[in-house]
C-alpha cells in the first residue's frame, strides 16, 4: 500500500519534471506536480488510501529530509560573513515584522468575515 | 596481529551510505532532545545541522562528497514536495470557507515581507548580489535557487538565507505569534508558510493539521508567485 502511494508521488514529480522542460522553465518540476496532485485529487473527490499513507509517511519525515541543505551553509561561510550584520539583520527582522503582519491580517480578514456571516 | 585501524575508519566514512547514517543518526539525537526538552531553540533541523557542519569539519569531509551521499534524504524532497498536497486538498472544506482572507493575505503579504526583506538588507548596506540573493529568501529551496539565478544572484546562497530564514520561522514562528495573540491555526499556517516555506509548514503540522494545510497551501501559492512574478519586477525597475 505504502509502495503504491509512493509511486504516485513520483509519478507526479516526474511529470512536473516533464512540463518544467516544456512549457514552465521558472516553476521547479515538484511544485507542478504538487499542483497536478491536487488538481487529480479535486477532479477524484477524495484521497485514496495509498496516496494517504504515503503522503502521512514522508510528510513525517519532512523535517529529516531538509537536513542536508542545510547543512550547505557550511560552504558559504566566507560570503556570509562579509555581510554578517546586513543579513543577520534583514532576515530578522523581516521574518519577525512579516511573520507577525501575516498572522495579524489573516486574522483580522477571517474574524471580520464571520462577523459578517452572523449579521446576515 | 596488526589491526588496520585508520583503513577500517577509512572506509568506514568513504562508504556511500556513510553521509546518510551519520544524518539519520544525529536527526534521531535532535528530535530526542527536542522532544526531552521541548526548548523551541532545539528545532530538529537547526541541532542536527549544527552538529553535521561540526562532524564534517573534524572529520574533514568535504561538503560535496557529504552531499553526494545524502542523496538518497534529499532525493525525496521532490516526492514529499507533491506530498503536500494531500493535506491541502483534506482541508480544503476550511480552506474555501475563508476562501478570501487567505487569498487577501497571501497578496499583500508575500509582497509585504519580499519587499521588507530586500529594503533592510539595502538599508544595512548589503551589496547587489546580496540584494538579489536575499529576496527569493521565502519560497522554498528550488525555487529560491532558480529565481535568485535569474535575477543574477548567487544560486547556492539562496539556498542557505532560505535555510535561515525557514529555521528561524520554525524556530520562533508559533512563540512569537502566541505572544501577540495570534492563536488560530489558519493564521499561523498563513504566517509560517508564507514566511518559513516548508521548514515553517513542517512546524506548522506539529501544532496542528488545519495549521498544516494552511501553511502548505500558502507556501505553494507563494513559490508560484514569486517564480512567475519577480523576475518580472526585476526586469520592470532594471
Amino acid at each position: 500500500m505504502l509502495l503504491r502511494g509512493l509511486s504516485w508521488l513520483v509519478v507526479f514529480q516526474l511529470v512536473g519534471t516533464a512540463l518544467n522542460v516544456l512549457f514552465f522553465p521558472v516553476l521547479p518540476g515538484p511544485i507542478i506536480g504538487l499542483v497536478l496532485l491536487f488538481i487529480y485529487l479535486l477532479l477524484q473527490g477524495r484521497v485514496n488510501e495509498p496516496l494517504n499513507e504515503a503522503a502521512t509517511s514522508v510528510l513525517r519525515y519532512l523535517p529529516l529530509l531538509l537536513v542536508p541543505p542545510a547543512v550547505g551553509v557550511i560552504v558559504h561561510m566566507s560570503d556570509i560573513k562579509a555581510d554578517l550584520w546586513a543579513i543577520i539583520g534583514a532576515l530578522v527582522i523581516s521574518l519577525l515584522v512579516s511573520l507577525l503582519f501575516i498572522g495579524w491580517l489573516m486574522q483580522l480578514l477571517v474574524n471580520r468575515q464571520a462577523r459578517a456571516k452572523d449579521k446576515s | 596481529m596488526n589491526l588496520e585501524w585508520q583503513a577500517a575508519l577509512d572506509a568506514v566514512i568513504e562508504h556511500p551510505l556513510f553521509a546518510f547514517g551519520l544524518t539519520l543518526g544525529v536527526y534521531q539525537l535532535a528530535l530526542f532532545l527536542y522532544e526531552k526538552t521541548r526548548w523551541m531553540i532545539f528545532q530538529p533541523v537547526l541541532v542536527s545541522m549544527v552538529i553535521l557542519i561540526a562532524t564534517l569539519l573534524v572529520l574533514d569531509i568535504d561538503y560535496a562528497d557529504y552531499k553526494q551521499g545524502a542523496q538518497l534524504l534529499t532525493l525525496m524532497l521532490g516526492p514529499a514536495t507533491v506530498a503536500l498536497a494531500v493535506p491541502l486538498y483534506l482541508n480544503m472544506r476550511r480552506v474555501r470557507q475563508v476562501l478570501w482572507p487567505t487569498l487577501i493575505t497571501l497578496f499583500v503579504g508575500g509582497l509585504f515581507a519580499t519587499v521588507l526583506g530586500v529594503a533592510l538588507a539595502w538599508m544595512f548596506g548589503a551589496e547587489t548580489l546580496i540584494l538579489k540573493t536575499i529576496a527569493p529568501k521565502s519560497v522554498t529551496t528550488p525555487i529560491a535557487m532558480l529565481v535568485a539565478e535569474e535575477i543574477g544572484g548567487a544560486a547556492s546562497l539562496a539556498a542557505v538565507f532560505v535555510m535561515i530564514t525557514g529555521v528561524l520561522g520554525a524556530m520562533l514562528g508559533v512563540e512569537v505569534l502566541r505572544v501577540f495573540r495570534i492563536n488560530s491555526p489558519a493564521a499561523q499556517g498563513m504566517a509560517l508558510g508564507i514566511v518559513a516555506h516548508a521548514v515553517g509548514t513542517a512546524r506548522a503540522l506539529q501544532e496542528s493539521e488545519e495549521a498544516g494545510a494552511f501553511a502548505a497551501l500558502a507556501m505553494s501559492i507563494m513559490g508560484v508567485l514569486t517564480a512567475v512574478l519577480m523576475p518580472l519586477a526585476v526586469a520592470l525597475i532594471a
